[in-house]
């Protein structure tokens, strides 16, 4: 057998074992979808066997039952609002810290980089939060989440600001520009796709998290889609197909906003993968 | 010609570091100090007590459990997520004519919350569950177990849906470091004659340092700071078999011991910080070489 045609049998071996370990991957989410059709009695076998009539019905029961809209209208606020101050606030940090090349803004890039390592302290963030006087409130998630992804986003905008010639912020400097319309003008413009790359990433993950809205959003009209869906299998739990529905409603969004953003999310893991 | 630096204001870090250092800074350094108190949910006035809450983690049985299954699951984890996701990427970096769309596949669980896929295995891992009935369609029934109420394997479980959540994520950042490899340094080797191993070990694996060390410490970090993973498979059980120091932290303050809590809190800070300094330091000796 020649090398070329070892190597195309090479290929095709590892492409079918790979198909294979895709199904571990696909049959937990196909289950997940079949029975989120089927009826509460026929979902109990979790199977791969297609609905034997689709009940769409499922859906509307849980959009009624499960207080779906406000969940999903809670999290839209939280991961947007914490989107944009976090987009706003980190780039304009990450402009000045890579163009000072100081000692104190070297010092400040890795007191910010601590927060990408360091754990929350929890029970403390409730009290300071109360402190304040909005414990409980959407604002004070809002916050924290902001918080909590500027490291990630400060590391995100060095990277990609340091890429950025000096010689653009000076030209504008001899002509007279100020720092804000230096960033405004130069910078901004081009940062575009990063800025992409920050709500996506952090959009997902605010999506997706239950540890904050558990310990902060005291009440329950406040949550967002995962929280909900907890407390919707607390309730229904025996009726798994409306459980599985909810699931699906709950993934949906990000899974919509992954088909869409690919790219970004790839230039994120790229950052972080080659800048070590 | 040279422009001043004093052009770049500070004012414009104001923004991010009030943020970060009101809402994430304060609240360790506070951390700091409750850890060292009495502060309870019931007392009107907060006492120091010096070394109790810490004196307490020691000599409880289930606290002590606690530690040591965080520190289980964050190597079971680290191990997983690095071997599957470290496979994944080699393959998938080869031609294949389904690889875009396999993955896409293998990458889509980072995308759901863990919350969507707690619920989902849930009934999959009950004794009568999918997972058993597939072991004993293909001749493994003596390997069926009660996965998710049985103490002695639980944090194993629970460390295994982590696995399958995320060593697609692993793997796309493996693939990143992949794809920044020159093609020239694989053929140069293979005119010197080098197989695909010796390609691998001496090519491959040197030039991913980069990408190898980001996912040890990501998952490392991710796997001792495990809450959310536990809270939807088990809450800490059966009893407190599946405890870990998220768990101890929820149940800590639900029960008003917040000095407790918090100490739990700073005793993961300090592990986590003491592990993390080589990575500051790999990365601050990277850029200075730059």
């Amino acid at each position: 057998m020649g090398h070329t045609q070892r190597k195309a049998w090479r290929d095709y071996a590892v492409e079918a074992l790979m198909i294979a370990a895709s199904l571990i991957v696909l049959l937990p989410i196909l289950i997940m979808i079949f029975g989120s059709f089927k009826t509460n009695v026929e979902v109990l076998d979790f199977s791969l066997k297609l609905p034997k009539s689709w009940q769409f019905d499922n859906y509307k029961k849980v959009f009624d039952e499960g207080d779906l809209m406000r969940a999903f209208l809670n999290g839209i606020l939280i991961t947007g609002v914490s989107a944009i101050i976090n987009i706003v606030t980190t780039s304009a940090a990450s402009f000045v810290l890579v163009r000072r090349e100081s000692r104190l803004s070297n010092f400040l890039y890795l007191f910010f980089f601590m927060g990408l390592i360091a754990p929350m302290s929890t029970i403390t963030t409730i009290r300071v939060v109360q402190w304040f006087g909005f414990y409980g409130s959407i604002t004070s998630v809002i916050f924290i989440y902001a918080s909590l992804n500027t490291a990630f986003s400060v590391f995100l905008y060095n990277g990609f600001i340091k890429s950025i010639p000096k010689v653009l912020d000076e030209v504008a400097f001899l002509e007279g520009a100020g720092m804000f319309s230096v960033f405004f003008r130069i910078i901004v413009p081009l940062i575009v796709p990063v800025n992409a790359t920050v709500a996506i990433m952090v959009f997902m993950s605010v999506w997706n998290d239950v540890t904050i809205p558990l310990y902060f959003l005291t009440d329950s009209s406040d949550w967002t889609m995962p929280l909900s869906v907890y407390n919707f299998y607390g309730k229904f739990s025996r009726d798994w197909n409306l459980i599985f529905a909810d699931l699906v409603m709950t993934s949906l969004p990000v899974f919509i906003l992954y088909l869409f953003a690919q790219k970004y999310i790839v230039s994120g893991l790229t950052a972080g993968a080659v800048k070590g | 010609m040279r422009i001043s630096k004093n052009l770049y204001s500070y004012y414009l870090i104001m923004p991010a570091l009030l943020i970060y250092v009101l809402f994430f800074v304060l609240p360790t350094v506070v951390g700091l100090f409750y850890s060292f108190t009495d502060w309870r949910l019931d007392r009107e006035s907060v006492h120091f007590n010096g070394w109790y809450n810490f004196h307490t983690i020691f000599s409880d049985e289930t606290l002590l459990k606690a530690l040591r299954n965080t520190i289980v699951f964050a190597i079971v984890t680290v191990i997983g997520k690095n071997l599957f996701g470290l496979v994944l990427a080699v393959a998938l970096n080869m031609k294949l004519k389904t690889r875009n769309a396999l993955r896409a596949i293998f990458y889509s669980p980072s995308i759901l919350s863990i919350m969507v896929i707690g619920i989902v295995f849930t009934p999959m891992l009950r004794a009568d569950g999918a997972i058993n009935k597939l072991f004993e369609a293909v001749g493994l029934g003596s390997l069926t177990q009660a996965w998710l109420t049985n103490p002695a394997i639980v944090i194993f479980t629970i460390a295994v849906i982590s696995i399958w959540q995320s060593a697609g994520f692993q793997m796309a950042i493996y693939l990143a470091g992949l794809q920044s490899i020159s093609k020239e340094y694989y053929e140069a080797a293979t005119i010197d004659g080098a197989g695909s191993w010796k390609s691998f070990r001496h090519i491959t694996l040197p030039l991913l340092l980069p990408a190898i060390n980001i996912n040890v410490m990501l998952t490392l970090i991710g796997g001792l700071k495990v809450f959310s993973e536990v809270f939807v498979l088990t809450g800490g059980g059966p009893g407190n078999a599946s405890q870990v120091v998220g768990t101890i932290i929820l149940r800590s303050f639900g029960e008003g011991s917040w000095g407790l809590g918090t100490a739990m809190n700073t005793l993961l800070f300090i592990v986590v910080t003491i592990i993390s300094i080589p990575l500051l330091l790999y990365i601050r000796r990277k850029e200075v070489s730059e």
